[in-house]
C-alpha cells in the first residue's frame, strides 16, 4: 500500500511539469531544407511558400519563379520550375483544394491564379464589392472551402472572396492599429491580423463584426514581425524578422513561446518570410535570407 | 460685537502661535540657543549675507529655516541636504507635477530642480537662474539659434517661452503648451477676421491643427509657414488636392492614398511601382502621407519629421539596435537612412538602394572592398551553400552589442563560425 502511494506521488512529480506547460512545450524540430530547384539551380531570396498534401510550393522571388515539390515522409522530392511571363515578382503563394496556386506578385501588387499544370488562370477580380473593388493586397490567404482572405492595405481592410471572386463580406482594420503586415485564418473561420509595429495580433470571430486584439503587446518578445501561420489547432506561429525567429501564440492569446534563433545554420533563421503548415503539421518557412527554405516537424 | 471681535483674537492668536512653533520646531529639534534660528549658519556661511539682499530669495532662506532642506550635522546627501536632492523641493512644492500631466518637463519629473532655479536666492523672479529665455535657450540651443536668426519672428517667443509653455508640466497639452496648439493659437489668432479666411483660402482651418502648416518659433517664410512648402500651397491651390471650402467635407481629398499625388508625381510614382519591391506603406490607405506632410514641413522632401524618428516610428527595433550598438554606423546615427535605402521602393533586398551589398558598403568602404577578408560571389559561405560571404556575413549594418557591429562578443567565436577547424 505504501509503496503504491509513494509510486504514485512520484508519477505525479514527474508528470506534473508536463502537464501544466504542456502547452507551451511545441518544439519545431529541423527535418530538411530546399536550396536548390530539379536543375540544382539555387533558389534566391524566397518569400513565400506554400504546402498541401504533399505537394510545396516555392516563391523563388528574385529568379521570379515557383517551384513544386512534394514532401512525404520527411523526403523531399522534384524542385521543377513553374515560370509565366504574367507574374514578375512572386511574394506569396497558396494552393487550393483543387491543387491551383495562388501568387502574389510583389511587383504588380496582384494575385495570380496558376493551374494546377502550370498555367497561367488570369488575375483575381473581385466582385460587387460595396464601394470600390480595387484593392491592394500586401498578403493573403485560403481557407478551407478555397475563399480568399485579402489583406488590402489601401482601403485598410480584410476583402473575403469567393472561389469565383464574387464578394462576401469585409472588415475594417481596427481602430489605433499601427501597420498591419499579415492576415491568416484558421479552420474555425476566425481572422487574425498581425500588427507590425504594435507587436499585436487581432483576431475576428467568423460572427464577428470588428477586430479585437487577441494578443498583449509582444514588444518585449519580437522585434519585427512581419509573417503568420496558424496551426491545426488554432496556435500562431509568428514570423520575428528581424530578431530570426518564430514566437508561438495559443488560441486565446497566451504567449507560448519562442522558438529558433537568427543565424545561417540549418535550424536558424536570417529574417524569415511566409511561413505555413500542411495538414501533417510539417512546419515550412522562407527563410529568405538564408536563400532557402526550411521544414521543420512540430514537437508538441 | 463682542463675538466678532472675540473671532478676531482667536484668529490673530493662532497666527501667532503658528509663527512661534515654527520658530521653536527648529530651535527645539537641535537645540539651539534662544533666538539663534536662521543666524547660527550665517555665522560660518558669511558669504549668504550678500546672497540675501538679491531681489527674490527662497522663503525657508528668507525665514531663517536653513534646516527645511539641510540637516546640520550629518547627511547621506551632499551639502548635508536631509533628503534626496531630486526629491527634496517636491516635500513643499509637492503639486508642481499634475497628477494627469499631458506632458512634462524631464528636468522636473527627474527633479533636477537646480538646472532652472537657485534653490537660495537670485534676482530673477521665481529665483531663476537667469532671466526670460536665455534659461530655456541654455538647453534647448539650436532652437535658440533658429529663433535669433529666422526672419519672421513669432512675437509670444519675443516675449518669453512661457506665454505659451508651462515650464513644469501641463495638463491640458503636448510639449508643455499651456493648452492644446490649436485652442492655443486661437487665444489670440481671430479667425473671424475676413483677413484670416482670405488667406486660408476660406478653408475652415481653425479646425484643423495650426503646426501642420506653421511653425510656432518663427520661420524665413513669409506667414511662419515652415522652411518647405508644397507649391499647391505655396500657391494657395488648396483645391488642387482638397474638396471645395463650400463643401459638406472640405478637407475630404479629392482622391484616395498615392493616388492624388499621383496628380502631379507621376513620373515618381510609376518609377516607384515599377520596381519589384515596395515599401508597402506608400501603397497604404494613408500612401504618401505616411512620410510626407503635405503642407509644410521644416525637413527636406516635406518629411514629417527627421529621418531617424520617422523611419524609427515603424522601425523602432531597428534603431534601438544602433542605439545600444558598442560601434556607430554614422549613416544611422546621423539619422540618414536614404544612405542605403530607397525609401520608396527597390529590386534589392531590404530595398536597398544597391544590387550588391558589397558595392553599397564600398561606396563608404571603398579600400574594404578589396583589402580585407576574402568576400564575394566566389567565395561559397560554409555555413550555407546557398550564399556567398559578404559584409554582412560578418556585421549587422544597424549595430549589434559588440564592437564593430559583429555577431559575436569573441571575434574567435565569430571566426570559427567558418572555419571551425581552428574552434577549442
Amino acid at each position: 500500500m505504501k509503496t503504491r502511494i509513494i509510486t504514485g506521488i512520484m508519477v505525479t512529480v514527474l508528470l506534473l511539469p508536463a502537464l501544466v506547460f504542456g502547452a507551451a512545450t511545441a518544439k519545431l524540430r529541423h527535418v530538411v531544407s530546399i536550396y536548390l530547384d530539379a536543375k540544382e539551380g539555387m533558389i534566391n531570396l524566397p518569400q513565400g511558400v506554400a504546402a498541401r498534401g504533399t505537394l510545396v510550393v516555392v516563391a523563388d522571388s528574385a529568379n521570379g519563379r515557383l517551384l513544386k515539390y512534394t514532401f512525404q515522409e520527411g523526403i523531399l522530392k522534384g524542385g521543377d520550375e513553374i515560370r509565366v511571363t504574367e507574374v514578375s515578382y512572386p511574394e506569396q503563394v497558396a494552393i487550393s483544394s483543387k491543387n491551383e496556386i495562388f501568387v502574389l506578385d510583389g511587383k504588380q501588387r496582384r494575385i495570380a491564379r496558376i493551374g494546377a499544370e502550370g498555367s497561367f488562370k488570369g488575375f483575381v477580380k473581385a466582385e460587387g464589392v460595396p464601394g470600390t473593388s480595387d484593392f491592394m493586397p500586401m498578403s493573403f490567404r485560403l481557407d478551407n472551402a478555397d475563399n480568399l482572405y485579402i489583406l488590402d492595405i489601401f482601403s485598410a481592410r480584410v476583402l473575403v472572396l469567393d472561389p469565383a471572386g464574387k464578394y462576401l463580406k469585409s472588415a475594417d482594420f481596427p481602430e489605433q492599429y499601427g501597420f498591419i503586415s499579415d492576415v491568416e485564418v484558421d479552420f474555425r473561420g476566425t481572422v487574425f491580423l498581425l500588427d507590425s509595429v504594435k507587436s499585436t495580433v487581432y483576431s475576428l470571430a467568423r460572427d464577428a463584426k470588428e477586430f479585437t486584439a487577441l494578443t498583449r503587446s509582444l514588444k518585449d518578445d519580437m522585434n519585427f514581425a512581419v509573417n503568420m501561420a496558424v496551426d491545426a489547432k488554432g496556435f500562431l506561429y509568428i514570423g520575428d524578422q528581424n530578431g530570426g525567429g518564430v514566437v508561438i501564440i495559443g488560441p486565446d492569446g497566451s504567449y507560448q513561446g519562442r522558438q529558433l534563433g537568427f543565424g545561417w545554420k540549418e535550424g536558424l533563421l536570417r529574417y524569415p518570410a511566409q511561413m505555413a503548415f500542411n495538414e501533417k503539421e510539417d512546419f515550412f518557412i522562407a527563410d529568405r535570407n538564408n536563400n532557402r527554405i526550411q521544414i521543420f516537424s512540430l514537437i508538441k | 460685537m463682542r463675538l466678532k471681535s472675540g473671532i478676531y483674537s482667536a484668529i490673530l492668536a493662532s497666527i501667532v502661535l503658528v509663527f512661534v512653533f515654527s520658530q521653536t520646531d527648529a530651535q527645539e529639534k537641535f537645540k539651539l540657543k534662544p533666538g539663534a534660528k536662521g543666524k547660527v549658519c550665517i555665522t560660518c556661511h558669511a558669504d549668504f549675507q550678500e546672497k540675501l539682499k538679491s531681489l527674490y530669495v527662497h522663503t525657508p532662506v528668507k525665514t531663517g529655516d536653513c534646516t527645511g532642506c539641510h540637516s546640520p550635522h550629518a547627511s547621506s546627501h551632499g551639502k548635508l541636504l536631509a533628503a534626496d536632492p531630486n526629491r527634496i523641493c517636491f516635500k513643499c512644492h509637492s503639486k508642481i507635477l499634475p497628477d494627469s500631466a499631458v506632458s512634462s518637463h524631464k528636468v522636473v519629473s527627474e527633479g533636477n530642480c537646480v538646472k532652472c532655479h537657485d534653490p537660495h536666492a537670485t534676482n530673477n523672479r521665481f529665483v531663476l537662474l537667469k532671466p526670460g529665455n536665455d534659461l530655456c535657450f541654455g538647453c534647448h540651443k539650436s532652437l535658440g539659434d533658429s529663433i535669433s536668426k529666422v526672419k519672421f519672428k513669432h512675437s509670444p517667443v519675443q516675449k518669453g517661452c512661457t506665454v505659451c509653455h508651462n515650464p513644469h508640466a501641463s495638463a491640458r497639452g503636448p510639449h508643455l503648451l499651456k493648452e492644446e496648439a490649436k485652442t492655443l493659437c486661437l487665444q489670440c489668432h481671430k479667425t473671424d477676421k475676413g483677413s484670416f479666411a482670405s488667406r486660408h483660402m476660406g478653408y475652415p482651418v481653425a479646425k484643423g491643427r495650426c503646426t501642420t502648416c506653421h511653425a510656432p518659433h518663427g520661420s524665413d517664410a513669409g506667414g511662419l509657414l515652415y522652411a518647405n512648402v508644397h507649391k499647391p500651397v505655396a500657391n494657395k491651390q488648396c483645391s488642387q488636392c482638397h474638396e471645395a471650402p463650400t463643401s459638406s467635407n472640405p478637407f475630404a481629398t479629392k482622391k484616395a492614398g498615392y493616388e492624388l499625388c499621383k496628380g502631379c508625381h507621376s513620373a515618381m510614382v510609376n518609377d516607384t511601382f515599377n520596381k519589384n519591391r515596395i515599401h508597402w506603406p506608400v501603397v497604404s490607405n494613408k500612401g504618401c502621407s505616411s512620410c510626407h506632410n503635405p503642407h509644410a514641413s521644416p525637413e527636406k522632401g516635406l518629411l514629417k519629421a527627421p529621418m531617424l524618428g520617422l523611419c524609427g516610428n515603424c522601425h523602432a527595433d531597428t534603431i534601438a539596435r544602433q542605439q545600444k550598438s558598442q560601434t556607430k554606423h554614422p549613416p544611422i546615427s546621423e539619422g540618414n537612412c536614404t544612405a542605403c535605402h530607397s525609401p520608396h521602393s527597390s529590386d534589392n533586398a531590404f530595398i536597398l538602394n544597391q544590387a550588391s551589398v558589397i558595392d553599397l558598403c564600398g561606396t563608404c568602404h571603398d579600400w574594404q572592398k578589396h583589402s580585407t577578408h576574402p568576400i564575394g560571389e566566389k567565395l561559397r559561405d560554409p555555413r550555407n551553400k546557398n550564399l556567398f560571404v559578404q559584409c554582412l556575413s560578418c556585421h549587422r549594418s544597424h549595430g549589434t552589442e559588440n564592437k564593430n557591429f559583429i555577431y559575436f562578443a569573441q571575434i574567435g567565436e565569430m571566426c570559427t563560425q567558418c572555419h571551425a577547424q581552428y574552434k577549442r
